[in-house]
């Protein structure tokens, strides 16, 4: 029951929105919502921990939970119940000021829920086949979402959004149906299994050439909606046109479920092929995204548009670090998903406030000082940007390191310096635009900033939770990281 | 192996995907978007049709619903409702393209042979028909051109449309017995919400840029 739960309680809370009349009740469904599935998630953790890291399965193995897929389960219920925090504030104002009208505040509403049922099912379905439609689906829901302002750029951004996914996610199929007939004729029956726990375990029986030729493809698909360069165009677009708060989830949580899909298919790839084949294309890629990254935020004049550029870099670090197998470059990368989904949702809230402030989010318009003008929104966005650039104490400073630790001891030492030289370009560049903007003089008479308690708690919660976790990591969470990082390096 | 009976099955699936690639080239060429439209229509009867052919030649009865929802959801539904947004929109014809008509035939015949050439060690694998996998690829990598070459948004869609038809067919060539009943209605419904959600995009893309020249969405930028 605990996992349809979990998938049904985000549903339902989509459909109600939809018929839910007063503002405030599809504000409290949506917290409410999301505050059960953090809920359930936990017991799902717990459950995944006393069964010794076995799946948790229903409906005769269509869902499965693992230790990975837990954890996922976990990012997501939080940045979407930080999420939901923070739009309540933001979508008040949208909504007093004209830039949102009642349709599209209606829309935000349905279509969150509806996003976030489509990442975990992502995440708990174990048919290939359906965990491509789920992937599917978020792209769906979220299309809109960045189209919700309904401006020249924010439709430019979603029509990218949408072809670009929408291409990525053909060739992600065509390679999920090479990994299907890769299995056909190996068990005797007619139709195979279209289970990933079932093809992982018949796994060294499957078509060795299908299944490369499926990796490539399903590299190239689901790639895209990770945002791994060459394919990230769409990312920046989509990041800064979307409101904050989905531009929140796009970043947060969204880009990690594709990684996850991505990761799914480099487990069976390599139980398959027993090479690195599928390492090295993930490392090929990840350095590629990481170096990428750099100069284009050294060159930024929009702040949500660096802070994606600076998503690209975290997602290449991790596909770096998964590609790398060594047992701490992958605990180093799990725990960096988790670090980053904490930290660049509060980086987006900072920047819808501003935005709502100035009307722009251009650097140069918005001019510097911003810690006098917005104290509050300038001290939380400071913390975070520390947070995000790699610097003590926050916990991106230790998964970082982790996974410098784990690569300079495995293959693939020379990799690291290459992570280290865009570790340090994204550093010097992210904390250049940053104090450019928070420090030095304002630029005028501006009042100070009202800001609401419940737009403070939708900010410093992640925070808070982020530097809690970095000084003190519960064992329970390092043992289930221990059990999916296990489970990505192919033991039992 | 395959049953005797499925030679003649064979032959027929071999001359419907053939057909298939046929109208592919002619959506390159055709510049009216309503007729674009029925050639896509005609071409997903022909994926139905060869669903229905599979699903006789070899017993297999899950197979026709693939057809079903093939022939209700893109030759029925999906047409008309494009149709109806090109009405509503008011715009029938595409300008021209980047590449002219002869240099894009050339081009898409290079994408053809290319297919062939990618397809050829795989096709041992192939269950049915001969090719199908190549013209499968074929389709996607003409799709692809046909989605570079055009400025107008519903092309856009139709193109994308038509590599989720290689796709399919690729699915019916490798698999036989087509993929579990799940996956397929879910595909099904996915591409269906998507062509909505894109028809909902292109009305307002058209409103805002009084246009639907995707040529003109050019102002984002790194």
């Amino acid at each position: 029951m605990l996992l349809i739960s979990i998938l049904c309680v985000p549903f339902v809370v989509g459909l109600l929105c939809l018929f839910a009349r007063p503002h405030a009740l599809m504000e409290a469904l949506n917290i409410a919502g999301f505050a059960s599935v953090l809920i359930l998630g936990v017991k799902l953790f717990k459950t995944v921990l006393t069964n010794n890291g076995n799946a948790v399965t229903q409906w005769n193995e269509f869902l499965r939970a693992d230790a990975l897929s837990a954890w996922m389960v976990l990012l997501i219920a939080i940045v979407s119940l930080a999420t939901s925090l923070y739009a309540v504030r933001y979508f008040r104002r949208d909504l007093a000021n004209g830039t949102v009208t009642e349709r599209g505040f209606r829309e935000y509403y349905v279509l969150t829920p509806l996003f976030a049922t489509g990442m975990l099912l992502v995440v708990l379905a174990n048919n290939l086949g359906v965990m491509w439609i789920a992937v599917e689906a978020t792209a769906l829901s979220s299309v809109l979402l960045v189209a919700l302002y309904n401006r020249k750029t924010s439709l430019e951004a979603a029509w990218k959004y949408v072809m670009l996914g929408g291409v990525g996610l053909v060739l992600a199929l065509f390679g999920t149906i090479f990994t299907y007939a890769a299995a056909i004729g190996k068990t005797g029956g007619e139709m195979p299994s279209f289970n990933w726990s079932r093809l992982l375990a018949m796994a060294p029986q499957l078509d060795h050439h299908l299944i490369t030729l499926a990796f490539i493809f399903v590299l190239v698909g689901y790639g895209t909606k990770a945002g791994l360069a060459p394919m990230h165009t769409w990312l920046p677009d989509a990041h800064s046109e979307a409101p904050s708060p989905t531009s929140a989830m796009l970043s947060g949580v969204s880009l990690k479920i594709a990684i996850y899909a991505l990761v799914r298919f480099h487990i069976l790839v390599t139980a398959c092929l027993h090479s690195s084949f599928s390492s090295n294309l993930l490392i090929g890629f990840g350095l590629f995204s990481m170096l990428l990254a750099g100069p284009f935020i050294l060159v930024q004049q929009n702040l949500k548009r660096m802070l994606a550029y600076s998503s690209l870099e975290h997602v290449g670090l991790i596909f770096v670090a998964v590609g790398m197998n060594a047992p701490l470059t992958v605990f180093g990368a799990l725990l960096h998903m988790g670090y980053h989904a904490l930290t660049k949702p509060v980086l987006f809230f900072a920047a819808g406030n501003i935005q709502q402030r100035f009307h722009t989010l251009d650097f140069q318009r918005i001019g510097s000082g911003l810690v006098r003008t917005m104290p509050v929104t300038a001290l939380l966005l400071g913390l975070a940007t520390v947070a995000v650039s790699g610097l003590p104490p926050f916990g991106l400073f230790v998964s970082e390191l982790t996974v410098l630790a784990g690569s300079f001891t495995s293959n693939y030492a020379w990799a690291s310096v290459v992570i280290l030289i865009s570790l340090i370009v994204v550093f010097c560049g992210v904390l250049n635009k940053m104090a450019g903007l928070l420090l030095g003089p304002s630029n005028g008479a501006h009042a100070r900033e009202t800001i609401s308690l419940s737009n403070i708690a939708a900010m410093s919660l992640p925070l808070g939770t982020l530097l809690v976790f970095t000084v003190w990591l519960p064992d329970c969470l390092r043992q289930l990281m221990e059990l999916a990082g296990n489970i990505i390096r192919g033991l039992p | 192996m395959n049953p005797p009976t499925s030679e003649s099955a064979a032959h027929l699936i071999t001359l419907l995907a053939s057909i298939m690639l046929v109208l592919q080239l002619l959506l390159v060429v055709q510049r009216m978007l309503v007729a674009n439209i029925r050639v896509f229509a005609t071409q997903s009867l022909l994926l139905a049709a060869i669903a229905a052919v599979v699903g006789y030649a070899y017993h297999a009865p899950h197979v026709y619903v693939v057809a079903v929802l093939t022939l209700a959801g893109k030759v029925i539904f999906l047409p008309w409702w494009l149709e109806r947004l090109v009405r509503q929109i008011k715009i029938e014809q595409e300008i021209d393209a980047f590449v002219n008509v002869p240099a894009a035939m050339l081009i898409c015949g290079a994408q053809t042979v290319l297919a062939y050439i990618v397809a050829r060690p795989i096709t041992s694998l192939e269950r049915l028909g001969n090719n199908t996998l190549a013209v499968a690829i074929a389709l996607m990598l003409i799709g692809f051109f046909l989605m570079i070459n055009r400025r107008k948004a519903i092309t856009q869609v139709l193109a994308l449309l038509t590599m989720e038809n290689g796709v399919m067919l690729a699915a019916i060539a490798l698999t036989t017995y087509g993929m579990p009943l799940v996956v397929e209605i879910g595909i099904f419904f996915d591409v269906v919400v998507a062509v909505m959600v894109l028809g909902i995009l292109v009305f307002r893309i058209r409103e805002t840029f009084a246009s639907m020249d995707v040529s003109k969405l050019n102002e984002l930028k790194w």
